[in-house]
């Protein structure tokens, strides 16, 4: 006669143990993920203040959102600064991971002071900025005009913006160093020794050996960036709250839903964003798989 | 001789533009209201220290309270983040289960606009009167946490060599014994920064915190906030909320140096 087996005898079978392990993480997806989403996509269809009633609309929050002025300016603001923010991070990481590839004195002190921003509240950030940036006591304004430059309305409506950029890049520029750098140590060497030997050029090099081998890199901070920035809210917080021609994306929902408590129309806003960022993750999805070695 | 010049010059600015705002936190946090709001510019650096604006800190406002909910927040969450991210990261190196697709449906909730789940949370704890608690900041926590975890730890149960493990299995120990003789012995570096980072993560967070609490739970970065744009701008109390709070990441990221490019993308890069 063969004993049933017990729960726990199933669970941690052969068959069934690799499941058993992952019931944790899909309760929490189901719950955290499922719902949201459902949730929003089942109230961007209604017009609801959070209190009484909720009427259905069918699209008409959608409809809205398309004649939306304010939105479609975030909308554009978002990918602005995206391209502002992900072009120059590429950029500076680029040439400091090249500068800093090689030994030299103090290596380990100069790589650990470059990362601190990094790890710190991106709130307090950009308290701090908002702070030094400030036209008549801020500390760079002083500077400035201490070395004849002349002081600058960092937060003038025409410049708010690019401010906001230059607070992201500050923050996040020694990501795309790191990265990079990681990447040009694990760079084979023979390569570039035979290119030495053919009289290959330094900027042929560059844009024939190191750039390509970079590439995969390369897309793992596009992504990863790209993720990060289109929900940007702490460095508006902080500084122009959505003021002065700097609101973005997340800023308007959050705007919309919590601060006006129009629920529906800020759910379609939200579903927005998402697709938005399902939209570029599923152009990068197999780019980034690989990067991240799921697939091969 | 010239190259090597430029080089240093370089490096030093990169430093000073780096290293600059972050000292002037600590700078701010001793100065009088008459040093910050001036405009002598050899006030910037030289002036009187003093400690009003900690003793202002201390005795006029909740500061430690607050650290203390962000503390209590940070490290329930990741114990409970850890507790669901470590099978299943197991499972997805070990098995491949789901063939990648899970995984990619666990990173992208990472990818999601904090918004999309800040709404109906918010509703859902105002109809359990969950609002302004530590419990909805730890479950939003885990939420946004987790799939970073399991991620992170993904990349390190892939080093362990699935032959030890065969290996235990011909010696008759069962699964949970192997997960827990074999595999978790060689995990715990691992396991040790993805915890780190979690913590830091939870530390540094304000969008959620900042919508769903006020008194009760209010974390430190919250109350820092508060110190903007009401009446006046407190700068000096702000300064030092921030010295403070902000010297644990400091000293983690100084340590951690080797591991938080690897943990910032996912593992993918070996830092």
């Amino acid at each position: 006669m063969v004993r049933k087996p017990s729960v726990w005898e199933v669970l941690t079978s052969e068959r069934y143990f690799k499941w058993t392990l992952l019931l944790p993480l899909l309760a929490l997806l189901l719950i955290f993920m499922l719902y949201p989403l459902f949730y929003c996509l089942y109230y961007s269809f209604f017009e609801w203040g959070m209190q009484g009633d909720a009427i259905f609309i069918g699209l008409e929050n959608y409809r809205q959102m398309l004649n939306d002025k304010s939105f479609l300016e975030a909308f554009v603001r978002t990918l602005e600064v995206l391209a502002i923010c992900i072009v120059a991070e590429l950029l500076v990481g680029l040439g400091l991971a090249m500068l800093w590839n090689r030994e030299f004195r103090g290596q380990n002190i100069v790589r650990g002071l470059a990362l601190l921003p990094l790890l710190v509240a991106p709130l307090v950030l950009s308290l701090l900025w908002n702070f030094m940036l400030e036209y008549d006591f801020g500390a760079i304004n002083q500077i400035l005009s201490a070395i004849g430059l002349g002081k600058a309305y960092w937060w003038s409506p025409h410049f708010a913006l690019y401010t906001i950029c230059l607070i992201t890049i500050w923050q996040w520029f020694p990501f795309s160093v790191f990265v990079l750098l990681a990447g040009l140590r694990s760079l084979p060497r023979d390569v570039f020794e035979a290119a030495k030997v053919d009289g290959a050029s330094g900027w042929y090099t560059f844009r024939r050996l190191t750039l390509p081998m970079l590439s995969p890199l390369i897309m793992i901070i596009v992504v990863l960036r790209t993720m990060w920035l289109i929900r940007l809210f702490d460095p508006l917080y902080g500084t122009t709250r959505g003021g002065v021609g700097t609101e973005l994306l997340d800023w308007l929902v959050y705007r919309t839903a919590f601060v006006y408590f129009d629920v529906g129309y800020g759910s379609s806003m939200a579903i927005f964003s998402l697709y938005l960022t399902i939209a570029i993750c599923a152009i990068m999805y197999r780019h980034l798989m690989k990067a991240l070695g799921v697939i091969r | 001789m010239l190259k090597k010049a430029l080089f240093w010059f370089t490096t030093v600015i990169v430093l000073l533009i780096v290293i600059g705002p972050l000292l002037w936190i600590y700078l701010t946090a001793f100065k009088s209201p008459n040093d910050i709001f001036t405009t002598k510019l050899g006030k910037l650096i030289v002036f009187a220290p003093t400690l009003d604006n900690f003793g202002r800190l201390f005795t006029d406002y909740p500061f430690w309270f607050n650290l203390g909910n962000t503390a209590i927040v940070s490290v329930l969450s990741t114990f409970l983040v850890m507790l669901v991210s470590v099978p299943a990261a197991y499972s997805f190196a070990r098995w491949n289960t789901g063939e990648g697709h899970l995984l990619f449906v666990t990173i992208s909730t990472r990818m999601f606009p904090g918004v999309v789940a800040a709404l109906p949370f918010f509703i859902m704890f105002r109809t359990f009167g969950l609002l302004d608690t530590h419990a909805c900041l730890i479950l939003l926590y885990v939420y946004f946490n987790t799939s970073f975890a399991t991620f992170l730890l993904y990349g390190f149960f892939r080093e362990v060599p699935a032959e030890l493990e065969q290996a235990a299995m011909i010696d008759g120990y069962g699964r949970m014994e192997i997960f827990r003789k074999v595999v978790f012995p060689l995990i715990l570096p691992g396991l040790a920064i993805t915890t780190v980072f979690c913590l830091i993560w939870s530390w540094n967070e304000f969008f959620y915190a900042f919508l769903f609490t006020r008194l009760n739970a209010r974390t430190v970065n919250v109350m820092i906030s508060s110190f903007w744009g009401s009446i006046e701008n407190q700068y000096g109390p702000m300064a030092a909320g921030a010295a403070i709070a902000m010297l644990p990441t400091l000293v983690a990221a100084w340590f951690m140096q080797r591991y938080i490019i690897r943990g910032l993308t996912f593992g993918a890069v070996k830092g």
